[in-house]
């Protein structure tokens, strides 16, 4: 039998002790995120969506999206853990969403509804934001929490249907001709595919701005490496730290396609 | 390349003038009969610069009959605007009238909309006058043209090339003027002729006179001192870069083809030997790089890690080059003469494995421990014996290995502290902080890095640091998280100091409990419990520093400062662990004597037992021969303690690459090829490939070479395992600093850091010799191995070569000298002399920041006395302008009567006519960008102030431009 004295097995100690510190946000993350999901799903027999709607619907204001999106930081930052865009980076999107002041706006990735609101209240009047969720479940409360912020079907439309089917019919079933701002917060692996996707489509003009989130943490290093290749955007990375966490870095990408020089 | 040159200037005048009249164009439309004119009889005018032109041309402008060009001339200015506005007015009749009232408004309020109408409306007039303004065009062409050659000769600067193409352009302007239709195809005939003439001149070359080639040769002189100085020229870099292309290949044309028949193939033959001779010096200096070892490797290194990755790898390097020659000493002079001439093996009883051994001796286990045949050879001292001569070169075997021991110790200190030296020299005097800012901009990129990722990161560091330092200035006002900064910065000390206490217990209770097991007989425990000491030992030199590192974050020191904290402590825990490891040792040599007393005594009886037993046995009385192997011998603590030793040495290297491979390379294999498939980017998040740990290494360094030292008296195998040791690190590391790591997110200069290693390096040497100074005085050696059994301390060979080998007036000489009377009073003097260099370079040192701060000071009063100057110089210029505005101003009062007077019938030419006076004339070329409309005279004085003495220039819209677009990039930060 190996016999290992307990005095090498001490000597094992400050490196746990590093590990423990040195990555102790993502240990917390991993608790909040999958742990306490884990033991609310088994207890409560609903979806994290649904429980969030559940709680938006209890305590906001219907009809103010300033109050659902206070309620779902809450939410999130107190009681479980939803990746949203969360209000550190949402300053981000607001602040560009109001220096440009798109007309037509492409949501990748709705999950419940917290970006497309932040998108929809800050958008000039006229202004359609077209939103994508693949899940139909997220997608139903989505819906609910969108109009329950008090954004009707022009201003929102949301189409449940995987991204990489709904970006080639954008122009044939949506009578879209140039998409002003693309925001994206859905897979990370499909960044890059729907970014090639929406070149393809010829749906980006010059000056057409493309925000994506997550972008280091989970993180997309093909994106980010095809970016940094490819001519065809002025792009930078705002850095921040994931949504309602303070110790890991993250950072969204903003893209201004420059078109084919 | 000078015509090239200089027809590339010639071309430009034209071109030049082309721009400044299709200008006018814009403005002067009514003149253009005028300068038609004008072009003619003022010919001679034009030779000055664009600027001048300009300004006698707004002049001119501003009052056409004061300008002395006569009544008629008048009359053509009015008869051209009569027909310029009779075509526009069939055009745009109706709507005249309302644009002239609007544009009066905007000249009152600058709006932007009327300026746009006020450009379309230019552009519609400029169209029309466009024939008029080519004739124009032409006309100043044909005058540049003939003007060309006096005027290229008076540019002496260029060399003297024109003078060899003087005449040939002569002829060929000619040609041109034949062949000119317009200006355009013009220009581009031009460059044909350029190509031809650089072949004439070719050919030509042959048949120059003596003072034309005298010329050429100064030419080429003057360009060579031109490439020479150009690095000093106040010039943008891009000029610079083309002055010295063209520079260069005009030598390259011109200095072989120099000289004429001998003469000149002796100077072509000159000039290649000359330039043979630079390469092959370029060759040489590549050559010797190429000699230094591992030079690129860390070049290589340096680009893309930064200087203080590359400062590892340099003392690393360093480090190999004392190692080998203290290997050189030891080998040479201690290993090889043992081997070869000593007493081979088996031949006495230290140089035999004993009978008990024999079975296992040659096991790998027992091998890797140092124990059976490699205890016994060599590379340990009991090998060695204590015969004073050893082979027919009579070589003195203990004296050597005496004075190899303390030699390699003398020469590490000499060269430890001539490095600090000469590094204390580079460092300078005194580093102030009274620029920061300054010193940040200006200092703080690190030239040497050539990886666009490290730049990348170097540029985050710095903007951070700007940031950081910006935060710092404002907080050093505030100062209330002070205290806060001041109590995580104690509580960070006090958990180190906790770890450091908890490690050194660790330490202490696994030597305890070794020599517990040393007691019970090693062979009864694992090999776990028997490596505990090194394993613990290792383990927590390995993970002591993580934690110190996590730890102090919480600091939030300069990561300059935060590695020297890092290094102390990493320093303080290392001595610790050392110093533990020491004291167990002596506890064990201590042991270990008592062993051997006993086994003294056991030895005497055994022999007179053994002798009682011979003469009872047999009475031949032959002496009994025994075998080496059964003789019973004492222990031999040297031994013990250079085996300790080197088993550190060895498991510390183990720990080194293990950590290496596993920590470094495996993590980088996973996080490589696991983040293909991985529900988060491995790379940049969570694992991350890992950083280099500059601060460990140099301390695992630095703490190994102390080891080193302090074992090497015991076992001259040391410093040929650390060579080993030391190359094998030196390609593993590099190679795995370019495998498995990414650049510090926060890289720094390490330049202030080298002497602190080194001051590191003068501590743990002389903390390490110490103990072997230590043990080598106090100590007796054993009595039955080593080369100096039998004496009564190590140091006493000296006494014994002393009294045989030399002379007796030698050893008399050297008792007087080592008389105390006569050593204090060496040391005393010595002391003295120290004590006075000492104070001298402080002196000096003090005087040379007097100096630095005079200097600042002289150029502090340079600075304020120049600005006095300048400011009294600007008044002067605003006094000047003053006097000039108010006669310009008189001036203007009188053709603005006549202009009324011409301008009766038909307002809508006025404001058109004020736009000289007032308005920014409209851009140049068909972009239309959109300028600031007119301005109202208070922001014009403003502008005018700005140009000094040129006045009314109209291309003082170029100004304003880049103005108009810093404002949007304000805006967005």
């Amino acid at each position: 039998m190996l016999m290992v004295s307990p005095a090498i097995a001490l000597a094992f100690l400050p490196l746990l002790l590093t590990l423990i510190i040195r990555y102790r946000y993502f240990f917390v993350l991993f608790y909040r995120a999958v742990l306490i999901r884990m033991w609310k799903d088994c207890v409560t027999g609903l979806s994290r969506e649904e429980r969030a709607f559940q709680y938006v619907l209890t305590h906001a204001t219907p009809g103010d999206p300033d109050s659902i999106l206070d309620t779902f930081d809450v939410w999130c930052s107190k009681v479980e853990f939803i990746s949203n865009i969360g209000p550190k980076k949402g300053k981000i999107l607001d602040r560009l969403l109001m220096e440009h002041s798109p007309l037509t706006v492409l949501e990748l990735g709705a999950h419940c509804g917290y970006s497309t609101v932040r998108i929809a209240r800050s958008l000039p009047l006229g202004a359609r934001l077209y939103s994508i969720e693949m899940d139909q479940r997220n997608a139903a409360i989505a819906e609910k929490v969108i109009r329950l912020a008090g954004f009707d079907d022009d201003t929102v439309e949301l189409i449940v249907n995987p991204s990489d089917e709904v970006i080639p019919q954008l122009r044939s079933d949506y009578n879209l001709e140039r998409l002003d701002f693309v925001f994206m917060d859905h897979w990370k692996k499909c960044y890059l595919p729907d970014l090639q996707m929406l070149e393809g489509s010829g749906l980006l003009g010059k000056g057409s701005i493309i925000l994506a989130d997550n972008v280091l943490f989970p993180g997309a290093p093909k994106f980010l490496r095809y970016i940094r290749k490819s001519g065809l955007y002025e792009w930078r990375i705002h850095r921040a730290t994931l949504e309602y966490s303070k110790g890991i870095r993250d950072g969204m990408a903003e893209l201004v396609y420059q078109g084919i020089k | 390349m000078v015509e090239k040159f200089f027809q590339d200037h010639e071309r430009k005048m034209p071109r030049d003038s082309l721009i400044t009249s299709e200008n006018d164009s814009e403005q002067d439309a009514g003149l253009s009969l005028q300068e038609e004119h004008e072009s003619k009889t003022h010919r001679t005018k034009r030779r000055d610069g664009d600027r001048q032109k300009k300004k006698r041309r707004n002049e001119r402008r501003k009052g056409g009959t004061r300008a002395g060009e006569g009544e008629e001339d008048l009359q053509a200015v009015s008869e051209k605007r009569e027909r310029s506005k009779r075509k526009r007015a069939k055009s745009k009749q109706e709507t005249s009238r309302r644009e002239n009232n609007e544009e009066e408004e905007a000249q009152l309020t600058g709006g932007k909309g009327t300026k746009a109408r006020k450009d379309i409306r230019n552009e519609k007039t400029r169209r029309m006058e466009k024939e008029e303004v080519r004739e124009v065009e032409e006309n100043v062409d044909k005058g540049k043209k003939k003007q060309g050659s006096t005027k290229k000769g008076e540019k002496k600067e260029d060399g003297g090339k024109q003078l060899v193409k003087g005449k040939a352009r002569e002829v060929k302007k000619k040609k041109h003027k034949k062949a000119e239709t317009s200006s355009e195809p013009e220009t581009s005939e031009e460059d044909d002729d350029e190509e031809e003439d650089n072949d004439k001149d070719v050919v030509r070359l042959e048949c120059l006179s003596p003072e034309e080639l005298e010329k050429l040769k100064e030419a080429v002189d003057e360009r060579k001192k031109l490439i020479q100085s150009l690095r000093g020229k106040p010039w943008a870099m891009k000029k610079k870069l083309v002055t010295l292309r063209e520079s260069q290949e005009f030598v390259e044309k011109y200095e072989g083809a120099l000289g004429k028949g001998k003469g000149r193939k002796l100077y072509a033959y000159k000039v290649l030997m000359t330039k043979k001779w630079m390469k092959f010096q370029r060759d040489f200096e590549n050559f010797k790089t190429a000699c230094i070892p591992w030079e690129m490797k860390i070049k290589e290194i340096e680009s893309h890690f930064g200087s203080s990755v590359a400062s590892y790898f340099l003392f690393l390097r360093w480090m190999y080059g004392i190692n080998m020659i203290l290997f050189g000493l030891t080998f040479g002079l201690v290993m090889v003469p043992e081997a070869l001439m000593g007493r081979p093996y088996g031949s006495m009883p230290r140089k035999t494995v004993p009978r008990a051994e024999e079975a296992s001796a040659m096991d790998f286990a027992v091998l890797w421990d140092f124990g059976g045949y490699a205890q016994y050879s060599v590379l340990f001292y009991g090998y060695y014996n204590n015969q004073r001569t050893v082979g027919w070169l009579k070589f003195r075997m203990p004296l050597s290995y005496f004075l190899v021991g303390v030699g390699t110790v003398a020469y590490s200190y000499m060269v430890v502290i001539r490095t600090m030296a000469r590094n204390a020299n580079e460092s300078g005097v005194g580093d102030d902080n009274s620029f920061n800012f300054s010193w940040k901009m200006f200092t703080s990129w690190d030239y040497l890095i050539g990886n666009a990722e490290t730049a990348d990161n170097k540029f985050a560091s710095i903007t951070t640091s700007f940031k950081e330092a910006i935060l710092e200035e404002q907080e050093s006002h505030k100062d209330d998280n002070i205290h806060l900064t001041r109590f995580l910065r104690v509580l960070a000390n006090f958990l180190v100091l906790c770890c450091l206490a908890g490690s050194g217990y660790l330490i202490y209770f696994v030597v305890r409990r070794s020599q517990k097991f040393a007691l019970d007989g090693l062979e009864n425990h694992t090999w776990w419990e028997r490596n505990e000491v090194n394993m613990v030992m290792s383990l927590l030199g390995m993970f002591c520093p993580m934690l110190f590192d996590v730890i102090s974050t919480l600091e939030n020191y300069h990561p300059r400062v935060a590695l020297q904290w890092q290094l102390g402590r990493i320093f303080a825990l290392f001595l610790g662990n050392l110093y533990t490891f020491i004291i167990a040792l002596m506890d064990e040599i201590n042991l270990k004597r008592k062993e051997e007393k006993i086994v003294k005594f056991n030895i005497t009886t055994w022999e007179a037992s053994l002798y009682n037993g011979t003469v009872s046995e047999n009475s031949t009385a032959s002496p009994v021969t025994i075998h080496p192997a059964d003789v019973p011998r004492g222990p031999c603590w040297e031994t013990m303690v250079g085996q300790e030793f080197v088993r550190l040495i060895i498991s510390d290297t183990m720990t080194t690459y293990i950590t290496l491979l596993i920590g470094d390379f495996l993590r980088a294999v996973l996080v490589r090829f696991l983040n293909y498939c991985w529900c988060w980017d491995l790379e940049a998040g969570f694992p991350s490939y890992s950083e280099f740990d500059v601060s460990g290494n140099v301390l695992g360094l630095i703490f190994n070479q102390g080891m080193i030292w302090m074992g090497s008296f015991y076992a001259p195998c040391l410093p040929a395992l650390n060579v080993i040791r030391l190359h094998v690190s030196m390609y593993l590391q590099c190679w795995a600093v370019m495998c498995c790591n990414v650049p510090q997110e926060r890289v720094f200069k390490a330049s202030g850091s080298n002497n602190f290693y080194m001051a590191m390096l003068l501590v743990i040497l002389f903390l390490s010799t110490l103990p072997a100074i230590y043990t080598i005085v106090s100590i007796p050696p054993s009595f039955d191995c080593g080369p100096f059994s039998g004496k009564n301390r190590m140091f006493d060979v000296i006494h014994e070569t002393l009294e045989s080998d030399f002379p007796p007036w030698f050893s008399k000489v050297f008792s007087y000298a080592s008389n105390p009377g006569l050593v204090l009073p060496f040391i005393l003097l010595m002391v003295l002399a120290i004590y006075y260099l000492q104070s001298t370079s402080k002196s000096y040192r003090e005087a040379n920041v007097e100096l630095k701060k005079k200097l600042q000071m002289q150029n502090e009063e340079n600075k304020r006395k120049n600005k006095r100057a300048a400011l009294k110089a600007q008044m002067d210029l605003e006094e000047a302008r003053m006097t000039a505005q108010e006669q310009q101003r008189n001036n203007n009062a009188s053709v603005q009567d006549q202009e009324n007077d011409t301008d009766i019938h038909g307002s809508g030419q006025r404001p058109y006519q004020e736009k000289y006076g007032c308005n920014p004339p409209p851009p140049v070329g068909g972009r239309g960008r959109q300028m600031p409309s007119s301005r109202d005279p208070g922001s014009r004085t403003y502008n005018r102030g700005n140009h000094g003495p040129s006045g009314y220039l109209p291309g003082f819209a170029r100004q304003s431009e880049p103005r108009m677009y810093r404002v949007p990039s304000l805006q967005r930060h």
